[in-house]
């Protein structure tokens, strides 16, 4: 399968293709589903689902998509096929700290060079008016801080990060 | 609802026939909405990040004010007063958070010759403070919870909290909104608490004092609507309760509550007035109240202005809040008396909130893609987020209030789950659904919940499995809106797909 959509933290594989009426949903567990999307006169929405009509809103930014389905609103993201394969070679996660929430630095402890140990506190922020610490997920020497006191970021922006543990052998 | 309210008032002998709005989003355009139905200018001012808002659009003037950050502009009372005088406003509204409680501005903005649309200084500083309200409150013979108070002598503090007993709430007194404040179950984490309390109430609210009281477990939170006129006058204009809460803020408020009788309704009520009455207030206000298991309550805090979710006050009433806080400013009496306050129906107000209840409530951000806001009778969407917008992390995520009214509190249950299914807002992530989860629980359709329902059911904001005809309808709809994979599909004959088992 070429074609994968991130849906929450699941990653869903997927093909579609032309049928006879329509479209087909192939899916990993080789079920096949018949499908077709139409746009009305009045712009509104519909997707037929193993004949039955539901009406739909999308929206689409990006490789982001927005579908509110039967009173409920969800984001599903397109995975490109190569970043997917570059993601497989070997994710450093350890490595990188990444922001929870969106929210903004009340204090940074540490700066590039210095050698933590797991669990240190590393900086604080400030989110949905509480503060949180961020601590060392192990030990090791930083190699870059993104953020100055005062700034602010989005969820899962990279606060700071650890010199990998390859470069130091 | 009596005949006195529907009548406007007579704007033509007020000092003042323009309303600066020192404030943003859904309230700027909730207060410009009622200043300009009575004919009055209405002005805004705004920071660039609030450009493409609803607020800016709608009214008469908008200008800009600067700042550190989009909330530091917000704060810069001096700034917003040199707007006001630029703009030749007589009048400025705070709305609710920024500077709606803060004497210094207050007083400058009286200062300067512009109507504060307020209560006094005197009113703010007192209960602004809520250690000096607390005490000033319970000498007035009004009923108030167990505490310890840093101030009364710092050196003995945590002696005095530890005293109080577990389990205990520690809160800035400088605070508000539920910032800073910290429950504690364990003793031995006492201290360690009474820091980061400290530290964040220096950062809200620049004061780092606190006080600890009495946790009452479980409890309701119920507040009373307030008026008065600063000339003797004072009405209650009923409870609302907002018992469902996550991290001390309110997420659902509701009028009449479903906790009370009638006779508890009218002691509650009449707290609140007496309240009021006794500092002789002038505006519109909220005096809160912890209110336990027991049905018995004491007084919480009081503020002085318009909250957030005193929507529900005026569709069950009829009044127009925002027009009462200008009528009284421009030297109005109330004019009418307890009696002629009257209510009818059930309204409840839902936050939507730009947040993710399955990850611990914690905001999202994004374009505001698409918003098509539900209607239909009993539904009111005030909001100043409009399409095209981005909900970003500069402000406090909440988007819009959605308020549905109805005959009783089941109808209006029903209308607002069809309203929350109907509510269209993609690009940001938004807590509708949730929304819904909550209001079918049995505790929320009885009535029965406290303060920390949510979080004693934690599976109400966890995201519920996923139907497989939900799946394969999101799958294909963002399939076809993914450009590569339609080309890929679209390239290929009709009669090669047709054979069937397509894939590699």
């Amino acid at each position: 399968m070429h074609h994968a959509f991130k849906l929450g933290d699941a990653e869903h594989n997927l093909e579609i293709s032309r049928g006879a009426d329509g479209y087909r949903l192939h899916l990993i567990d080789d079920q096949t589903v018949p499908f077709d999307l139409k746009t009305g006169a009045d712009g509104r929405q519909w997707l037929t689902l193993d004949g039955v009509h539901h009406e739909v809103v999308i929206a689409t930014k990006g490789d982001d998509v927005f579908i509110h389905f039967d009173g409920e609103a969800y984001q599903l993201r397109y995975e490109h096929p190569l970043k997917r394969l570059a993601a497989a070679g070997g994710g450093a996660a350890e490595d990188r700290v990444m922001a929870p929430m969106p929210g903004s630095i009340v204090n940074v402890t540490v700066k590039a060079g210095d050698a933590v140990t797991k669990g240190q506190v590393l900086l604080v922020m400030e989110s949905m008016k509480m503060e949180t610490t961020i601590t060392a997920p192990r030990d090791g020497v930083i190699e870059a801080v993104t953020y100055d006191k005062g700034q602010t970021f989005d969820r899962d922006a990279l606060l700071l990060s650890l010199v990998a543990l390859e470069k130091k052998k | 609802m009596s005949n006195r309210n529907t009548k406007a008032p007579d704007v033509s002998s007020w000092p003042f026939n323009s309303v600066l709005v020192a404030n943003r989003g859904e309230i700027a355009v909730r207060v410009l909405r009622t200043v300009q139905k009575l004919g009055l200018k209405g002005i805004v001012v705004y920071h660039a990040a609030d450009r493409g808002t609803l607020a800016v659009k709608m009214a008469d003037q908008a200008i800009e004010i600067t700042g550190s950050t989009p909330v530091a502009s917000y704060l810069d009372g001096a700034q917003i007063i040199a707007a006001a005088k630029a703009s030749g406003a007589g009048a400025i509204h705070p709305g609710y958070g920024f500077l709606s409680e803060n004497k210094g501005f207050c007083q400058a903005v009286e200062a300067a010759g512009i109507r504060f649309i307020g209560p006094t200084p005197e009113q703010i500083d007192l209960m602004g403070d809520k250690v000096r309200a607390r005490n000033y409150v319970e000498k007035a013979g009004f009923p108030v919870a167990p505490s310890a108070i840093e101030d009364n002598d710092p050196a003995t503090f945590v002696e005095r909290s530890r005293k109080v007993g577990a389990p205990l709430l520690i809160k800035p007194s400088a605070g508000g909104g539920g910032k800073g404040m910290r429950i504690v179950r364990d003793l031995a984490l006492l201290e360690q608490e009474i820091e980061r309390g400290r530290s964040e109430g220096q950062r809200y609210f620049g004061d780092g004092r606190l006080y600890c009281e009495r946790y009452i477990e479980n409890p309701r939170h119920i507040e009373v609507q307030v008026l008065g006129d600063g000339q003797g006058n004072v009405v209650h204009v009923f409870e609302r309760e907002c018992s469902v809460q996550r991290r001390f803020q309110k997420i659902v408020e509701e009028t009449p509550s479903p906790a009370l009788d009638a006779a508890q309704r009218e002691k509650i009520c009449e707290t609140a007035a007496g309240i009021a009455r006794a500092i002789g207030y002038r505006n519109a206000g909220t005096v809160e109240f912890i209110f336990g298991q027991q049905g018995e309550f004491y007084f919480l805090e009081m503020n002085t202005r318009l909250q957030v979710e005193h929507p529900v006050t005026e569709e069950i009433t009829g009044i127009d809040l925002v027009q009462e806080q200008l009528r009284v400013a421009a030297g109005e009496k109330l004019g009418y008396v307890q009696s002629d306050v009257t209510s009818s129906g059930h309204a409840i107000e839902f936050r939507i909130y730009a947040e993710d209840a399955a990850r611990g409530y914690t905001p999202t951000t994004g374009p505001v893609l698409t918003l098509q806001p539900p209607q239909g009778e009993g539904v009111r969407w005030d909001s100043g987020v409009i399409q095209g917008g981005e909900v970003t992390a500069a402000f406090d995520p909440m988007i819009a209030k959605l308020i549905i009214r109805g005959k009783d509190r089941d109808d209006a249950i029903a209308k607002a789950d069809k309203a929350l299914r109907e509510t269209v807002l993609l690009g940001c992530k938004t807590n509708t659904a949730f929304l819904r989860r909550l209001i079918q629980h049995p505790a929320f359709v009885a009535g029965d919940v406290h303060t920390g329902f949510l979080d004693a059911n934690p599976q109400i904001a966890a995201e519920p499995e996923m139907a497989k005809t939900t799946l394969h309808a999101l799958l294909s709809a963002a399939s076809l809106s993914t450009r590569p994979m339609r080309d890929v599909a679209d390239a290929v004959p009709n009669m090669h797909a047709a054979i069937g088992g397509w894939r590699n």
